[in-house]
């Protein structure tokens, strides 16, 4: 069985990730096992906004975020009858779907090109460009 | 200083930058207070949670033009933002402990009014370091720092969430407005002057690197003790 990390940000890149993966399932004979991973940057300001109204608002605000993020592919896979987990992790994009790979011990990371963030180049967004380099596992791209 | 002068508008852009910063935390702290509120009363949550850091903004906007004639207050004042800055550079400690709202509008405004307080002190220091003494800025800061306490929630974090580096941009900012306003002490401006012209470049200059360099290390020391991510949907019924 594959361990498969497809982290979303609720783009239309990363949605057409998902939804390409759900049509070429036959490629993995042992079949796969999905988690859907949604990365909330961390609240920016410090800890000005945490300190006034406390952590828990904050996590609770990030949650909330996070679901609405991973809905489009969560979705998509519910529509298609797959089976999947979903995930929500605070930090820097690329270095916490890395991370979370790493410790989760997932075999691939599959996501789309472009999200939300902002540009590396023209043909790859931030995101994807840092994971490549800092992933220890293949990832594959969707575009 | 006046329209026609180039220090007027490099000022502007100073408090400009300032308001974003300094006035994004207020906007985030009420919005995300109201929302633990019933619908109808998000709406009066943020009517009067914003209606109190205006006016809380602009009685401390005229405290502070006065005080900061006195001898000392923009060394304080220096030290303050400085301290401000740095802190806006480090990281939520997750051990720490803030005021838990609960869901009464009587707990949301007082959320809420703790952080007008606190947010428009510093907000007001920031913007009467940048505005150098002139009216016409301070009241321009002022009338920009409204709306973006009143809408910016949305906006600033959006904007944050895809350009982080804003965050740094106005931190490094903070410290380059304590260092010119440090110097412009009546205690040490006679003697600046006179016998120290460079320091005009070099305290703000040496403000903003001192905030950089102290925050990014405290940042960097906070991010190493941070080990395992914290999967937030780990409580929710999975499909």
């Amino acid at each position: 069985m594959v361990k498969m990390l497809m982290p979303v940000d609720g783009s239309e890149s990363a949605v057409s990730a998902v939804a390409h993966m759900i049509n070429k399932l036959e490629w993995f004979k042992d079949g796969v096992e999905i988690h859907l991973l949604n990365v909330q940057n961390p609240m920016p300001y410090g800890n000005r906004v945490s300190s006034v109204l406390g952590h828990d608002k904050v996590k609770q605000y990030h949650h909330e975020e996070g679901l609405a993020a991973l809905q489009p592919a969560r979705a998509k896979l519910d529509a298609a009858g797959i089976k999947y987990v979903f995930h929500i992790g605070v930090g820097p994009a690329a270095e916490t779907i890395v991370q979370y790979a790493r410790e989760k011990g997932c075999d691939q990371i599959v996501m789309g090109t472009r999200g939300m963030g902002s540009t590396a180049n023209l043909l790859l967004g931030s995101v994807a460009t840092k994971v490549i380099h800092l992933a220890d596992v293949p990832v594959l791209l969707l575009k | 200083m006046d329209f026609a002068d180039a220090a007027f508008w490099v000022a502007l852009m100073q408090i400009i930058g300032v308001n974003i910063v300094l006035s994004g935390d207020n906007a985030v702290v009420i919005a995300l207070a109201a929302r633990s509120l019933p619908p109808q009363q998000q709406k009066a949550a943020v009517m009067w949670g914003s209606g109190a850091a205006v006016i809380m903004r602009i009685v401390l906007t005229i405290i502070a033009v006065e005080m900061l004639k006195w001898p000392y207050l923009k060394l304080i004042g220096a030290v303050l933002l400085l301290w401000i800055a740095v802190k806006l550079l480090i990281p939520e400690d997750e051990n720490e402990d803030g005021i838990t709202a609960s869901g009464s509008m009587a707990a949301a405004i007082k959320t809420i009014l703790i952080a007008d307080l606190v947010m428009s002190l510093d907000n007001v220091i920031a913007v009467a370091a940048a505005a150098k003494g002139s009216l016409t800025l301070l009241i321009l800061g002022l009338a920009i720092s409204i709306p973006l306490v009143i809408f910016g929630s949305t906006l600033l974090l959006k904007l944050m969430d895809r350009y982080p580096i804003i965050i740094t941009v106005g931190a490094a900012l903070l410290g380059w407005v304590a260092g010119e306003m440090a110097i412009t002490d009546p205690l040490v401006k006679d003697w600046v002057n006179a016998n120290a012209a460079w320091l005009h470049y070099a305290a703000p200059a040496a403000g903003a690197l001192f905030v950089v360099l102290l925050g990014r290390t405290l940042a960097a020391r906070a991010s190493q003790e941070h080990k395992a991510v914290v999967d937030l949907a780990s409580g929710d019924r999975q499909p």
